[in-house]
């Protein structure tokens, strides 16, 4: 009995030293609840564990705290379309006022967006819906147009006859199918002397892509550009080939516009992204919700804008992560 | 040589028979695939499973497993970035990442031998917290450009990479311990039968307790090479990662009813599982034939298990009629008393 009481007391003194370490240091902690709110509003965010995903939920609190009628309950759909589906079902059962649904699968998660509309309560869809619906408003970055701007800036800089290697996102995921679809008509359809020499799908994550890149340099003579549809992949792949002699000219296409790769680009090591802001796209949200909530306007489609970083401009977003504490000095 | 002995002998050394066949045939399909500069990168790139592995090995052969630690890996990992970040100490940071796991592992022990939880269940709780803790700690984000902490997944001394060098070590040390400590045989003893184990008197719990602080000193050692490899702290890295231990482990000979499983086996199940990797990839296989032919790979890796395990039993009871017949009839003939 001695022991178990031993071994309880040891089990609680390990955890809340793991969970004291972890409250001390949470980035932008602010919750988005108010109590006397006059709208209520759910978030169905993809999914917590994808850095963009966390980022941008993170950026939807923020946003709502410049609204004094609005409070914000953010849900995890932890990347699974069922997690997903039954926190939309969950957010309709108990009333919200409007609902704001990142998608995992715009399929998946179709039927359960129209359920919203169904039930009277206003829906937007953020970050990955793919055709007009009606009753559903959108707030988008889009994918098409993010790869496009670095697929027209490769079509000058990428050498004739040059090896390439791709890297993709998950298999059925809006935005990774219509990037790649960009980087096709933009570029490898106008390129046809470009060699892919290696092209596979590292669910924009830059572990896989380290091990692809590892496989690729010693399958190849030469690689002379990364193109990856995210900046995740393409750090990755980058980290395989920094500092060889060898690579010191390769070029490196992300899309996302992550704090790692600005600061990669300012340093001259990678070459270019598109910004697809999280603050942007959260306050374009929050203003797009509450118009719709006030009823000033009854569906609005509207999409953040494009910006392409590269060397010349990289260390204005540098600055711009450092002012909102997600880069430290 | 008697065929008890040959069969010993093949049963042995059959997972290495299956190595250098598929080392011969990678060879065949792709000429990079023995290059000077791709031994390495396969070693590499097999660390973190191979460290991992040995962790799930002595764990299987005690007759547990454990689920979390890619999760633990993940917390332990950047929690030691973020000390490097805050120190610039390669020790701290190293000692650190090596605390968090071995906590999280007595925690699962506490949970294994003190609640009686079934490991399955204990190490799916942890590896859920921890994933949660990591997400936590850095709100979801990244821990960019870490510096000199790249030295250990990206270093090398001489032509050697410093990673490979963990493996040896690390390989070497496990190898010991399961071959020439009391501790290596109380584990095949509990797995094997831990009734009998305990009736013999071998102290269950403390082995439990010792085996997840072996595993957890593993898998810390695991998160400062995996965050290192990726010059990142990634709290969402490494998702996975306990199934190819798992993996390699049980393609290795480990039996997961307990009680078998060698160093050895398990780093040429390891192997198996980078070359596999590194030959589809070199020669450009769709990502979804890799799983497929991995799944495959598992589900034949078990049924060989299985099959091996029937027939010995089978051969057991075969021995022991026989000698029962032998003794009847010679009771029978009146030579017994």
């Amino acid at each position: 009995m001695k022991k178990k009481v031993v071994a309880v007391l040891l089990s609680c003194a390990l955890a809340s030293t793991l969970l004291a370490g972890c409250g001390s240091s949470t980035i932008n902690g602010g919750e988005g609840k108010k109590k006397d709110a006059k709208y209520k509003v759910a978030y169905v965010a993809r999914a917590q564990t994808d850095s963009f995903a966390a980022w941008f939920a993170n950026e939807m609190r923020i946003a709502s705290e410049k609204y004094d009628d609005i409070s914000i309950d953010v849900f995890d759909g932890q990347a699974d379309d069922e997690k997903e589906n039954a926190a939309i079902e969950n957010a309709i059962t108990n009333k919200y006022d409007a609902i704001i649904v990142q998608p995992n699968n715009v399929e998946a998660q179709r039927p359960y967006v129209e359920k919203i509309v169904q039930s009277g309560i206003i829906a937007v869809a953020t970050n990955g819906w793919d055709q007009p619906t009606e009753g559903v408003s959108t707030v988008d970055a889009d994918p098409y147009k993010q790869a496009a701007v670095n697929a027209q800036l490769a079509l000058e800089q990428v050498p004739q006859n040059a090896k390439v290697v791709v890297l993709n996102g998950p298999s059925g995921h809006f935005h990774s199918e219509k990037r790649r679809e960009a980087w096709q008509k933009e570029f490898f359809d106008k390129r046809p002397d470009v060699q892919i020499v290696g092209e596979q799908i590292a669910n924009w994550n830059k572990d896989e892509a380290v091990q692809y890149m590892e496989d690729w340099v010693t399958s190849n003579d030469k690689i002379d550009a990364i193109i990856s549809m995210n900046d995740n992949m393409a750090a990755g792949a980058l980290e395989v080939v920094l500092g060889k002699e060898q690579y010191k000219d390769i070029l490196s296409y992300g899309v996302d516009g992550t704090v790692e790769a600005c600061l990669l680009i300012e340093e001259g090591k990678m070459t270019s992204t598109c910004l697809q802001s999280a603050i942007d796209l959260a306050e374009l949200n929050l203003e797009t919700v509450h118009k719709l909530l006030e009823g000033e306007e009854k569906q609005i489609e509207t999409n953040i804008e494009e910006i392409l970083i590269t060397k010349e401009n990289a260390a204005e977003y540098v600055k711009m992560y450092k002012e909102k504490g997600l880069l430290k000095e | 040589m008697n065929s008890e002995k040959k069969s010993q002998i093949k049963e042995k050394y059959s997972i290495f028979l299956v190595l250098l066949l598929m080392i011969v045939l990678c060879t065949c399909f792709n000429r990079n695939f023995m290059s000077p500069d791709n031994i390495p990168n396969i070693m590499k790139q097999l660390a973190v499973a191979t460290i991992l592995a040995y962790g799930e090995m002595l764990l299987i052969i005690s007759g547990m497993l454990d689920l979390s630690s890619g999760a633990v890996l993940a917390l332990s990992g950047v929690f030691s970035v973020y000390v490097y970040k805050g120190t610039d100490s390669l020790l701290l940071a190293f000692l650190v990442a090596i605390f968090i796991a071995v906590a999280c592992n007595i925690v699962n022990a506490i949970m294994v031998t003190n609640f009686k939880t079934p490991p399955f269940i204990a190490t799916l709780a942890m590896q859920m917290a921890a994933r949660g803790i990591a997400l936590l700690f850095t709100n979801g984000q990244n821990i960019p450009q870490l510096g000199r902490y790249t030295v250990f997944g990206q270093g090398s001394i001489g032509p050697v990479p410093i990673s490979i060098l963990f493996i040896v070590v690390i390989t070497i040390v496990i190898w010991y311990i399961l071959r020439h400590t009391r501790l290596g045989r109380s584990l095949y003893a509990i797995g094997g039968n831990e009734e009998a184990a305990i009736a013999s008197g071998i102290s269950v719990n403390r082995n439990k307790y010792i085996v997840f602080i072996i595993n957890g000193v593993l898998v810390g050692i695991a998160g400062v090479l995996f965050m290192s490899r990726v010059n990142a702290g990634l709290p969402n890295g490494a998702v996975g990662y306990e199934m190819e231990g798992l993996t390699a482990a049980i393609v290795g000979g480990t039996s997961f009813s307990g009680g078998v499983g060698t160093t050895m086996g398990t780093f040429a199940g390891a192997l198996i599982i980078g070359c596999l990797n590194n030959i589809m990839n070199l020669t450009g296989v769709n990502s979804y034939v890799q799983q497929i032919v991995k799944g495959t790979i598992i589900a034949l890796a078990v049924i060989w298990d299985i099959y091996s395990k029937n027939k010995k039993t089978t051969k057991v009871i075969l021995v022991e009629n026989e000698k029962e017949k032998e003794w009847n009839e010679e009771k029978s003939s009146g030579s017994i008393a």
